[in-house]
């Protein structure tokens, strides 16, 4: 039996739909509300230890916009099987799947960062869905489509930044 | 002028030369820089290069590089500085003590060079006043040492007496309104860094 049939006798339950990969990957698309459902399967029934990434693509302007993207690997039969679920809307939402794979905090909080995807439910040792790479307070999602490579107002939390050290320091030094 | 008295014998015997203080402080800082690494990426590796025996920047009196800014008088930024890092290197700067000067080491740190991007200073100069811009990616030892003569040379035009006399703020720590936004305005030709807050010219 194949991966792909035995993944997708595993995923009829909650419908899920094969795609065309380009390399041969099996590649399903299912609904974002089965998640977690999918995921749990995957790793219960088919034997996927482990998940390589979670990762979105942006299709901007096309609607749904976002493709998340699942990656899970199986060691003990050396497959591996793609999800994808389309979601959209300025803030999307989707179940975290941190708590069955918990390598996936990274790349989730990554996710987030970069495409602004919800994860609901996320939970890692930074005390929820936090930024991982750009800092804390920036206001923009960089990866999506629509956001210029160049930033926007990118030196803003700098200035910020300084202009407060600097006003701060005027104070403590105001009798000099 | 009571004060002056006439040359002792003992002087004369051992000898002694004529030289103006500002010279002789010139002489003294550009001869015995200390860099502070700031080896942000790739170029970081070219620096430790500089300073390593086969391109010997001892030869200059500036192999003397310390990771404690306190004891820095030459910032070199090696690598791409990110507006995250931005701060960092910031208060980094802030802790050297005068007087220092910054060597933009690469085109990252020149001019953000090929990171035409949201996360990249597009040029230290943006955060820091910059001395001397060391194009390349990455420059080769060689042309920053050529850097530090160059920067030796300025030196060497600097007033530092007159600077102090004259009252010019020689502190240039958090309390100096040294953000420049201008780039490449940043050479300047008086002894002091003092970059002028925006919309200030010089006179
Ligand atoms: S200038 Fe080139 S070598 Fe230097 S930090 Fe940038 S990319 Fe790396």
């Amino acid at each position: 039996m194949s991966t792909l049939e035995r993944v997708q006798s595993a995923l009829a339950a909650i419908g899920a739909k094969p795609l065309a990969s380009r390399e041969g990957t099996p590649f399903f698309s299912i609904e974002p509300a089965h998640v977690r459902e999918a995921c749990r399967i995957l790793r219960d029934v088919c034997g996927f230890e482990t998940n390589t990434f979670v990762t979105a693509i942006d299709h901007f302007p096309a609607e749904p916009r976002f493709e998340l993207v699942w990656q899970f690997l199986s060691v003990q039969h050396n497959d591996r099987v793609r999800l994808s679920a389309r979601v959209s809307g300025e803030q999307p939402h989707v179940d975290t799947i941190g708590d069955l794979f918990p390598g996936t905090q990274y790349s989730e909080r990554e996710c987030f960062d970069m495409f602004g995807i919800v994860f609901d439910g996320h939970q890692s040792h930074a005390g929820g869905l936090k930024r991982l790479l750009m800092p804390e307070g920036y206001d923009h999602f960089p990866l999506r489509k629509d956001f210029p490579h160049q930033g926007i107002e990118p030196d803003k939390l700098y200035n910020a930044w300084f202009k407060q050290r600097f006003e701060r320091h005027e104070a403590e030094h105001a009798d000099v | 002028m009571g004060s002056l008295k006439p040359i002792d014998d003992a002087t004369t015997q051992q000898g002694f030369m004529a030289t103006r203080v500002d010279e002789l402080i010139n002489w003294g800082r550009k001869n015995s820089l200390w860099p502070m690494p700031l080896g942000l990426s790739c170029c970081g590796i070219e620096l430790m290069a500089m300073i390593g025996p086969k391109f010997d920047l001892a030869r200059f009196g500036a192999e003397a590089a310390r990771f404690s800014p306190r004891q820095c008088d030459l910032m070199i930024v090696a690598g791409t500085l990110t507006w995250k890092m931005a701060e960092a290197a910031r208060v980094i700067y802030d802790q050297m003590p005068d007087p220092k000067w910054v060597i933009a080491m690469g085109v990252c740190s020149s001019s953000g060079g090929m990171y035409d991007s949201y996360s990249v200073v597009q040029g230290v100069d943006m955060i820091l006043p910059v001395d001397v811009y060391v194009p390349g990616c990455p420059p080769r030892p060689d042309a920053v040492i050529d850097a530090i003569m160059k920067l030796q040379k300025k030196i060497e035009r600097e007033q530092p007496l007159k600077a102090r006399l004259s009252g010019d703020n020689l502190d240039h720590g958090i309390g100096s309104k040294t953000f420049v936004r201008a780039p490449n305005t940043a050479v300047s030709t008086r002894g002091s860094h003092a970059v002028l807050p925006p919309g200030e010219s010089r006179p």
